[in-house]
This record gives structure tokens, C-alpha cells and sequence, in this order.
């Protein structure tokens, strides 16, 4: 359990860095040299530089707030949809919970690919959003995580649902009913913490899965555009240079590695913690 | 049981129904056409050109009336015409669901069987070395972005060692098996790798929660030797949580490997679907996106039958 | 008929690799470059330019001409020119099942061309010829309703079997479903070249054979195979691990990624490469107010130092282009304006316009107005997204402010660059010998609610000098007043800048060490279409 934790801090602790280490080299992750491609180690850039001459240890350090940001904010967004649905699933239950559900299992059954595809190409303008928000140029980083929440509320919404299930017919539930308690006020104070064990570790390991998600949308060509890096994005940009540079294609490979198998181990460890069944913590 | 099923299956047929007008729409959504990339690529092409074929096309009628017209034919049993592959689209299909269903079918017999095998060693030993050791590998199979997996066993095994093909189905012209089976080496081998840990710490998971029972115990007080107490008692009962991934899997048997297609340049279902959305190809997308979708539900389906129906037996047998 | 060589050459197979496969093989359905490649190899089009950019012909006997009798002039009856072709087929020229090919083809391909269902993607060369005149099996005279200055090309004539596509043909409107070429793509009958398609297997690959009727010169190969191998790191560890043999040119690894093979194993092949027709540049949205302004354009294009682009990023082997036309057209001249790296003169000119520089940071204007500007292009292009990065660093020096915002080729070609919903764009024209830039530069080709948005003159360049040249070259015959005429477009062109030249893509060829005999063209037509020159030396 440390191990997992000591590393997911490590890299996001140096992505938070870039700026620091960007004054301290006397450089910016963008500032392209066309005269210094492909350089390989020195003083002035401690990982060498990239196809246009940038830094890659700034490349890869902002490339790190990219992804953690997209895979971070998509998981935690997805997982209060989610929450929010199966709560309301699991405790309403009757048509509610009918309905609540078909409609989950219509969102999954729905095909990736296509949606990805509408998605990379939907004129937000014409959808009415701002136009300051629109050309920005974290407009790329948006769709993204939007479309990891489109696709990944629904686990959430499954897993809380069949918690609040269980929940909700334990004494506690029943006396606090009996008492005449608010619905919010059961929700919020009896059945949210109970189901809170499960949905943690499902976060935790949706935000790896989010990261080699926006992977394969960069292989696609519908992932983070440029002048935004992301692991993924440099991971299939180097993925041709494979045969001439290919460090530039190792660097970010262990970097998506490291991080999505820290979640996996985190995940993993904090279901044994809370899973009362396991010999291992007997 | 029967009036479940029957239930789920009049739901299914309507969730089907309508994904056929939201995946119709969806691409109709896709701004721009494979005939305009046309006029970029030809310097001999004109716009009359392009708005004339658009026309033969069809595609300047408006979306709903293409639809509607799509979908009187689909359920009169003819699936149209695939743009793309210029042939009907069964015929252009089939092969490939065939290839897909020889490519998955062997890297998901081949995961399920090591995560057995993976997972039932790691549960009889939990909190062991080997518990961890299995546990990390399995996660490093599934950490890795698929492309990477695939570009690297290629430079190792083709371009490295030269032991294996570097991409497609077989040798143009011959239909030999050995050959087939060569070819098939490298993407089962990445397919395999990237789903055998999930499956793996499922199988964990259902096996440790089976070795905890109150029946094995019982099994054990009685006598039984190890072996039965694992393969007869304990997986018994993680059967349920096992069919249930199992069926839940069943999905991606048919469209699952797009990343992996695409490196080695196998000709399977997804590729044909990625193909036939950018293209624009609506009958032949629609025909395989919707296969996709039913078996995706039916799979659904029959996990949850399998649960309904294994899960009160099995725990008081 | 020849038999191939059985030499004791160790290859007498070859496999290519490509990264796109052909939707159909039918030659007048779908434009796609993968389509002609393989055409290259089985089908002869009446005439071609060839790899010095000379018109010859292939499936005919002479160019027609003035001189020789063939060409005629006609004056038509709206006052008009007109001009009489007539050509003779080979006498050897077969269908690969033994048939000859004859006027009887052409009559049928004609019809096929001129019917509006039949799904014929390039009609203009069927809408010009208005009758044909057969004078026996193998000669015929096609009557033209205008005479062009390249009135002797009728490559977009390639012949179909009549004696096999007539029943496909029945209906007309069903033709793109029924043809051969999609029901029965291996039928020898619809191959006239020196190799038929033996084996089709859609979306991976293609198997060709030498044509048992083929009268020309051998063909080199028992069996070429051609391989679709999208992804380009894939195709270059077949290349390595010798899956496939070659990479072809025209639809093979974009150019940066053969330069970075070529450093690490180009000691193992031959890598040709060749500038070809496509012609990048970055259009300019002159309903923009800040791009309306020339000398914006011209600081902008100042402002950029091409030559460091293509000497670092391409090696120096894409020629850095001072306006449209191809340096091995006949019509180029290089007596133009050139805009070379001059952030001096960049700074003067936006000055002069109005922009003031802020010392560091974007220029603004009188109005408290930011020099900025949007730049697209197709997203998931590599090569250009590296492109675009530098254009945005070096713009940034002389204090313009530009911001990427890339956008699939679909949705770019589609919607965006048609609708006009751009300010800077990046992509590229793919040009032909000779080609008179009608659609791009003559006003009244801007796309626009009124005309459907057809037109490729994206940028809304209106001048009434460059129609009037444009009007000329197209009906002018006599090759000095021509050259002239090229001379002045490209000047007007450079001086005006609709948009900025950048240079003209090279194609990278990469050919295993014992092949020997390949021409790049440099043009739209394939260097299969050579084939027979190919030589496995042991």
C-alpha cells in the first residue's frame, strides 16, 4: 500500500514541479530549437530533447499534469455522477431504479467509437458554448474528460447501486426510517459512507484506466491536440520513431506505466483494507 | 425464470431498435463526408462532381428519411450495401467476424485458462510471495497501453529474432494451417497479455471468497484431500462470479481488438467498424455495430440468468 | 505471349507495402491514390505523363497532333473551337482473357461516363466529348466541345471490357454494385497491363500475376503481393523483419518518418526520394480583416525561415516553394518575388500596417486589438503538427499570436475549410502537369451559401488579373505565349500571397537493395505503371 502511494506522489508532486524546473533549466516545455533535435543527454537538458528541439524532462513533467489532470478530474467527476445515480437507483428503487438502470445500460451498450468520433468533431459553437471557452486552447483536454465521464459514470452507478441495495436494509437504515428522518438525511449520513469503501477503490482504478484511455484516443488521432502534450499524445507521436529515437517513446511508456500500475496496486490494496473477508488481514 | 427472460429479451430487441437510430444518428452527426476528401485528393475532380455523387449516394437526403428507408430494408432481411468493400454487407461482414472470432475467441481461451490456473494458485497461497508476484504481473499486463504492447513484441519477435510475421493472416495464396497459426502468434500473444490480469485477480478474488467459506471448512474437518477441497468444493462455488465475467466478456469478442488489428494488420471486426464509421459506410457500420451491441446484451443476459440461476443452489449444495 | 523470365534470380516474387487499401478497383468509381497505384500495375490508360513529365502514350499508337493529321481543329456553331482527337488502340493490346481490346470498349466507356447514375467520380473528360466516331476496331475519332491546351490527354479515358461490363451495365444506376471489378475483381477479362489481380481479400491485400496476353515487354515478377499496413510504425518493422519488401512512394511512409528509417537502416535499402505534386501551403482567410491586409501576409510570410524548417525537419529534400507550381512543371518560372527569412522586414511591414510590437508578447494595434490568429490543420498528421508547432514559435518572434486548433481531415474538408470558418489553414493542393488552378484561385470558385459551398478557392481570393490569366491558359496553344502566360500567374500569385507557399511535399521510396529499374514520377501517375522496366538482380 505505501509503495503504490509513495509513487503516485512522487509524479504528481514533480508534474506539479514543471514551473520550478523549467526556471531552474532557463527554459519552457515549448520553446522549439529546430537546430538541437533529437540531442541526447547534457547539463542544459537533463533527458535530451525532443523532435523539435524541446526540453523532454519539461515535455514529460507538463505531459504529467495533462494526463493526471484529464485522468483525476474524469474519475472524481464520473464518480459523483455516478454515486448521485446508483444512491438514487438503490434507495428509490421501483420505477426509479427501472428506469435509472435501462438508461445504464443503454450508456454502455452505446458504441465507443462512433461517439468518440462525433465527439473529436462537434462544433461546441453551434451547441452554444461560450466562445471563450470553445477556441481555447484546453478545449481538447475538455472533450476528453468529458467523454471518459460520458463512458465511466455507469460503473459507479452499478457499484453504489447494489451498496445502497445492502445498505439499506441494515437496522441502522431502518431505525433511522422509523425515526422519520429526511431521505437526504439518511443518504447523506448512513447510506453514502457505507458504500463509500467499494466506490474508492473503483475511483482509484478508473483514473488508471482513464490514462490509458486517453492513450488510445491520442493512437487515434482524437486525443489532446497540440500544443498540449500528454503522455498518451507523446507515446504515439514517438511510436514512428521507434526505430531511430526510440527514447523518446520509452520515457513516456514507463511514465503511463508506473502511474496506471500505482493506481492498480493502490486499488487493489485498499480493497484488501476493506474488504472484512480477507485471511490476509486476519 | 422463463418470464425473466422473456422480459429481458422484449427489452433487449427494443434497446436495439434504438441504439439503430442513435448510432444512425451519430454518424450522421460526423461533419463531412468521404466524397469531399475527394475533391482534395483528385486535382481532376470538380464540385459538380462531388455534389453529383452525393447525390447517387443518397447523402444529401435528410438524415430521418435515410433512416427510416435503412431500416425498412433492415427489417425486411437485407442489410444493404457496404460503400466501402463495394459488396453487400454480409458479404463483406462475415469473413471478418470470422477472423475476429479466431483471433479473440483463441486469446480469450488462452487468458481464461492462465487466470484459472494464475488464480487459483494465488488464492490457495494468500499474503505469499507468489500471491504478490502473480498479483504484480497480472497488473503489468494490464498497465500497458495496448499499441505499445503490440509495437514491442513486433520489434522483438519479427524484427528482433525474425521468429515470427510482422502482420497479417497468413502468406497471400496459401490457406495452410501452420501458417495461419504463425500468423496468429503475435496478436493472440498481446490480446492475451492485456486481458489476462483483469480475469486473473477475478478468479483470485472469486477463489478466495470461495476458500473462506463455511462449507469448505466443513469439507476440510471431514477429510477431503487439498485437491478436492479446491478443484470440487471451493470452485464450485466461485463458478458464479466466474460465468458472470465470463458472459460479461462476451462483447469484446467481437469488436474487441481494434488496437491490435490495427498493428498487425489483421483484417477483423475492428477494424471493419473503425473503417466503416470514418468512412462513412452507415450500412455496413450499422450492421456490425448493432452485432456487436446484441452480443454484448445477450452476454449481459446470460450472466445475469447465470447468477439468478447458480447463485441460492450452489452455496447450500 | 511471353513467358516470364525464370531466371535464376533468387526474387522473382515481390512484396509491397501500403498504407491504404483500395475501396474499389474500378477505374472510374472513387478517386483514391491506393486505386491508381494498383490500376498502374493492370490497367493501360490511353495516354500518361511519364516520369520526365513528358505526355506519351500507353494504350495508343501516337499522340494526336496538328502536324500528324490526328488533331482538327472545328469551329462549332456557337462560335466556339472545338477539336477532333483521333486515336488507334494497339493492334496487340488484350484483355487478360484473351479478348482484344477494342473501339468497342471505348464506345461503352464513353456510355458508362456519360450516364449521370453510374457513379463515375471524374465525368468532366465524358461531359467534354460530345460524339465518337468509330472508324474500325481499333481506330476512333472523339469530338470535343473545346479545345484546351492539353487536348491530346485523355487520361481519364481508361478503357473497361465491354464484353464483361455490358450486363453489370443493364441498369445503370445499379453499375457500382454490379461491376465486375467489386463482384469478380480476379476475372482476368478486366486487366489489359502486364500483371491481372489473381487474389483480392478486402482491407489486407492484393495478388497480382503476369498477364498471359500482355505483348509488351516482360513483366519481372512470377507474383507481386500488396500489402495494406496502416499503421506506419508497423509498416516499418515488416519493412525490417522482411515481411514486406518495399514501401511504395506514393502511399507509404510520410517523409520525416523515411528520414529518420533512412538514418538508422537506410544502409540496408535504396531510398529514393522525389518532390512531387503536392503543394503545402497555409491558406489565408481574406474575409478576416487582419489577413485582408497584404502586407500582414507578407510579414507573416517573412517571418517565417523555411529553408531551417526543410533543412532540419526534412533534410533538406522538400524544395522550400516560392509559389504553386511544381519546379519540374514545364510552366515554372522562378523570375518571382521571393520572401525569404527576414524578421526585419516582417517587423517593418506589420508596423506599417498598424501593429505595434508590445516588447515581447503579441502585437496590438491602434484599437487595443491583438495580432492573433487561429491555425488549422488535420489533425493526427504528425508531420504536419510539427510543422504547425514551428510556424507558431516563429511567428511568436515577430509578435503574432497564433493559437493551433487542429481538426480531423473530415470535418476540415467537410464543414470547416468550405464554410470559411477559419483564419489560417494549413494543408496541401495536389496539382497535376500543367494543371490550370481554376478551382482554387478564380473568384467565382470562393464556396459560399449561394453556390452549395462548391469551390476550392477557400481563402476568397478575387482577382480579376489572375481570371483573366487563368481564362487564357486554358485555351492557349502556342507554347511561348503559354509560358508567358504560367510567368505571370506565378508572379501575380507571389506578389499577392492569397496564401503562403511552403514547399512542395517529397514522396520517399524505399526499395530493397536488389531492385532496381524504379522511376519515381514526381506526378500523379504511378511509377507502376513502369513496372516492366523493374529488374531483381540476383
Amino acid at each position: 500500500m505505501r509503495l503504490p502511494l509513495l509513487l503516485l506522489g512522487a509524479i504528481a508532486a514533480a508534474a506539479l514541479a514543471m514551473p520550478l524546473v523549467a526556471a531552474a533549466l532557463h527554459a519552457d516545455p515549448s520553446s522549439v530549437d529546430l537546430l538541437d533535435r533529437f540531442a541526447g543527454p547534457s547539463a542544459a537538458h537533463p533527458l535530451g530533447t525532443d523532435e523539435l528541439g524541446r526540453d523532454m524532462l519539461l515535455r514529460l513533467l507538463e505531459g504529467g499534469r495533462v494526463s493526471l489532470t484529464i485522468g483525476v478530474a474524469a474519475a472524481l467527476t464520473a464518480a459523483a455522477i455516478g454515486t448521485a445515480i446508483g444512491v438514487a437507483a438503490g434507495y428509490l428503487g421501483g420505477w426509479t431504479d427501472r428506469l435509472l438502470m435501462r438508461l445504464t445500460d443503454a450508456v454502455i451498450a452505446l458504441p465507443l467509437l462512433p461517439l468518440l468520433i462525433v465527439f473529436a468533431a462537434l462544433d461546441l459553437r453551434k451547441l452554444g458554448v461560450p466562445h471563450w471557452v470553445a477556441d481555447s486552447a484546453a478545449i481538447s483536454l475538455l472533450r476528453i474528460v468529458a467523454l471518459a465521464v460520458l463512458i465511466g459514470w455507469t460503473t459507479a452507478a452499478r457499484l453504489v447501486r447494489g451498496a445502497t441495495l445492502v445498505t439499506r436494509q441494515r437496522d441502522f437504515v431502518r431505525a433511522a426510517q422509523s425515526l422519520g428522518a429526511g431521505t437526504l438525511h439518511i443518504l447523506v449520513r448512513h447510506i453514502l459512507p457505507n458504500v463509500m469503501a467499494p466506490l474508492v477503490v473503483a475511483t482509484t482504478l478508473s483514473v488508471g484506466d482513464i490514462i490509458l484511455l486517453e492513450s488510445v484516443l491520442s493512437f487515434l488521432g482524437l486525443g489532446v491536440q497540440p500544443p498540449l502534450a500528454s503522455w498518451g499524445s507523446m507515446l504515439s507521436n514517438a511510436e514512428e520513431l521507434m526505430n531511430s529515437a526510440p527514447l523518446l517513446a520509452v520515457y513516456p511508456g514507463a511514465l503511463i506505466f508506473l502511474t496506471v500500475i500505482a493506481c492498480n496496486l493502490l486499488g487493489d490494496a485498499l480493497l484488501a483494507r476493506f474488504d472484512p473477508r480477507d485471511p490476509a488481514r486476519v | 425464470m422463463i418470464r425473466f427472460a422473456a422480459i429481458r429479451l422484449v427489452e433487449i430487441a427494443a434497446m436495439l431498435a434504438l441504439m439503430s437510430f442513435v448510432i444512425y444518428g451519430l454518424i450522421g452527426l460526423m461533419p463531412g463526408d468521404p466524397v469531399d476528401l475527394m475533391l482534395t485528393s483528385d486535382p481532376h475532380l470538380s464540385a459538380a462532381d462531388v455534389a453529383r455523387l452525393k447525390s447517387l449516394y443518397g447523402i444529401d437526403r435528410p438524415l430521418i428519411e435515410r433512416y427510416l428507408a435503412w431500416a425498412q430494408m433492415a427489417l425486411s432481411g437485407d442489410l444493404g450495401y457496404s460503400r466501402l468493400f463495394s459488396a453487400p454487407v454480409a458479404a463483406a461482414l462475415l469473413p471478418r467476424l470470422a477472423n475476429s472470432l479466431e483471433l479473440l475467441g483463441s486469446s480469450f481461451a488462452l487468458a481464461f485458462l492462465l487466470a484459472l490456473g494464475l488464480g487459483i494458485a494465488a488464492a490457495r497461497h494468500p499474503g505469499s510471495r507468489l500471491d504478490a508476484a502473480i498479483n504484480f504481473t497480472a497488473f503489468a499486463g494490464i498497465s500497458l497501453p495496448t499499441f505499445w504492447l503490440a509495437l514491442i513484441l513486433m520489434l522483438i519477435f519479427a524484427q528482433g529474432l525474425g521468429w515470427l510475421p510482422a502482420s497479417g493472416m497468413g502468406e497471400a495464396g496459401s490457406g495452410a494451417l501452420l501458417d495461419r497459426l504463425r500468423h496468429l502468434v503475435l496478436p493472440v500473444a498481446t490480446l492475451t497479455i492485456a486481458s489476462l490480469g483483469g480475469y486473473t485477480r477475478y478468479v483470485r478474488a472469486a477463489m478466495r471468497d470461495a476458500l473462506g467459506q463455511d462449507h469448505i471448512r466443513t469439507a476440510r474437518a471431514k477429510g477431503a484431500s487439498e485437491l478436492r477441497v479446491v478443484w470440487h468444493h471451493a470452485l464450485r462455488s466461485a463458478l458464479v462470479p466466474i460465468a458472470t465475467i465470463l458472459a460479461l466478456s462476451f462483447g469484446t469478442l467481437v469488436s474487441g481488438a481494434l488496437i491490435t488489428e490495427e498493428m498487425f494488420a489483421y483484417p477483423g471486426m475492428g477494424k471493419l467498424i473503425f473503417d466503416a464509421v470514418m468512412g462513412n459506410d452507415y450500412n455496413l457500420a450499422l450492421a456490425a455495430l448493432l452485432l456487436a451491441t446484441a452480443v454484448t446484451m445477450a452476454g449481459n443476459l446470460a450472466a445475469d440468468l447465470a447468477y439468478a440461476w447458480l447463485d441460492p443452489r450452489v452455496t447450500y449444495r | 505471349m511471353l513467358p516470364v523470365a525464370a531466371s535464376a534470380a533468387t526474387h522473382d516474387e515481390l512484396t509491397i507495402g501500403v498504407v491504404q487499401f483500395p475501396a474499389t478497383l474500378n477505374p472510374n468509381i472513387d478517386a483514391m491514390a491506393a486505386k491508381n497505384y494498383v490500376l498502374g500495375f493492370v490497367l493501360r490508360p490511353f495516354t500518361v505523363y511519364d516520369a520526365d513529365w513528358k505526355l506519351v502514350c500507353l494504350l495508343c499508337t501516337d499522340l494526336p497532333t496538328v502536324e500528324n493529321g490526328r488533331a482538327v481543329v472545328t469551329d462549332l456553331p456557337d462560335g466556339r473551337k472545338g477539336v477532333d482527337l483521333t486515336y488507334t488502340i494497339r493492334p496487340d493490346a488484350r484483355w487478360a482473357d484473351g479478348a482484344p481490346v477494342t473501339t468497342e470498349d471505348v464506345k461503352f466507356t464513353y456510355e458508362v461516363g456519360r450516364n449521370p447514375q453510374s457513379a463515375v467520380s471524374d465525368a468532366e473528360l465524358y461531359r467534354r466529348i460530345t460524339s465518337i466516331d468509330v472508324k474500325d476496331d481499333k481506330t476512333f475519332t472523339l469530338h470535343f466541345d473545346k479545345l484546351t491546351y492539353d487536348y491530346a490527354a485523355i487520361d481519364d479515358f481508361v478503357l473497361l471490357p465491354a464484353h464483361l461490363e455490358r450486363g453489370a451495365f443493364a441498369d445503370p444506376a445499379q453499375y457500382r454494385v454490379r461491376t465486375l471489378y467489386a463482384t469478380d475483381p480476379t476475372n482476368p477479362g478486366l486487366y489489359d497491363g502486364p500483371y491481372r489481380v489473381s487474389e483480392l481479400v478486402p482491407g489486407s491485400h492484393i495478388v497480382l500475376e503476369p498477364n498471359p496476353h500482355w505483348a509488351g515487354p516482360m513483366p519481372p515478377f512470377h507474383r507481386i503481393t500488396i500489402r495494406a499496413i496502416e499503421n506506419t510504425a508497423a509498416l516499418q518493422t515488416n519493412l525490417l523483419s522482411g515481411t514486406v519488401d518495399m514501401v511504395a512512394g506514393e502511399i507509404g511512409l510520410p517523409l520525416d518518418e523515411a528520414l529518420a528509417f533512412d538514418k538508422q537502416h537506410g544502409g540496408a535499402f535504396t531510398i529514393l526520394y522525389k518532390p512531387g505534386l503536392t503543394f503545402e501551403h497555409v491558406d489565408c482567410n481574406l474575409a478576416n480583416p487582419i489577413l485582408a491586409d497584404r502586407r500582414v501576409r507578407e510579414a507573416l510570410l517573412a517571418g517565417l525561415d523555411r529553408q531551417a524548417i526543410v533543412a532540419s525537419l526534412f533534410a533538406g529534400r522538400q524544395a522550400v516553394a516560392d509559389s504553386f507550381v511544381d519546379p519540374l512543371d514545364k510552366g515554372y518560372s522562378n523570375d518571382v518575388p521571393h520572401h525569404p527569412y527576414d524578421p526585419a522586414r516582417a517587423d517593418r511591414l506589420l508596423e506599417n500596417a498598424g501593429w505595434h510590437a508590445q516588447g515581447g508578447g503579441a502585437r496590438k494595434n491602434a484599437d487595443g486589438q491583438t495580432l492573433s490568429l487561429e491555425l488549422a490543420t488535420t489533425a493526427g498528421n504528425r508531420s504536419r503538427e510539427l510543422v504547425e508547432q514551428v510556424l507558431q514559435s516563429q511567428w511568436k518572434q515577430i509578435g503574432v499570436d497564433v493559437r493551433i486548433h487542429n481538426e480531423p481531415a473530415r470535418v476540415l474538408f467537410g464543414e470547416t475549410l468550405p464554410h470559411r470558418h477559419f483564419d489560417l489553414a494549413m494543408y496541401a493542393w495536389i496539382s497535376a502537369p500543367e494543371n490550370v488552378p481554376r478551382s482554387i484561385f478564380r473568384s467565382d470558385e470562393i464556396p459560399s451559401a449561394e453556390n452549395a459551398y462548391a469551390g476550392q478557392n477557400l481563402g476568397g481570393y478575387a482577382s480579376p488579373e489572375m481570371d483573366r490569366i487563368i481564362d487564357a491558359l486554358e485555351v492557349e496553344l502556342d507554347p511561348e505565349k503559354r509560358k508567358a502566360l504560367w510567368q505571370e500567374a506565378q508572379r501575380l500569385y507571389a506578389t499577392d500571397l492569397p496564401s503562403l507557399p511552403l514547399y512542395f511535399r517529397s514522396d520517399a521510396f524505399i526499395l530493397p537493395k536488389w531492385l532496381t529499374g524504379l522511376r519515381p514520377t514526381g506526378n500523379q501517375y504511378p511509377s507502376t505503371l513502369w513496372v516492366t522496366d523493374w529488374r531483381a538482380q540476383p
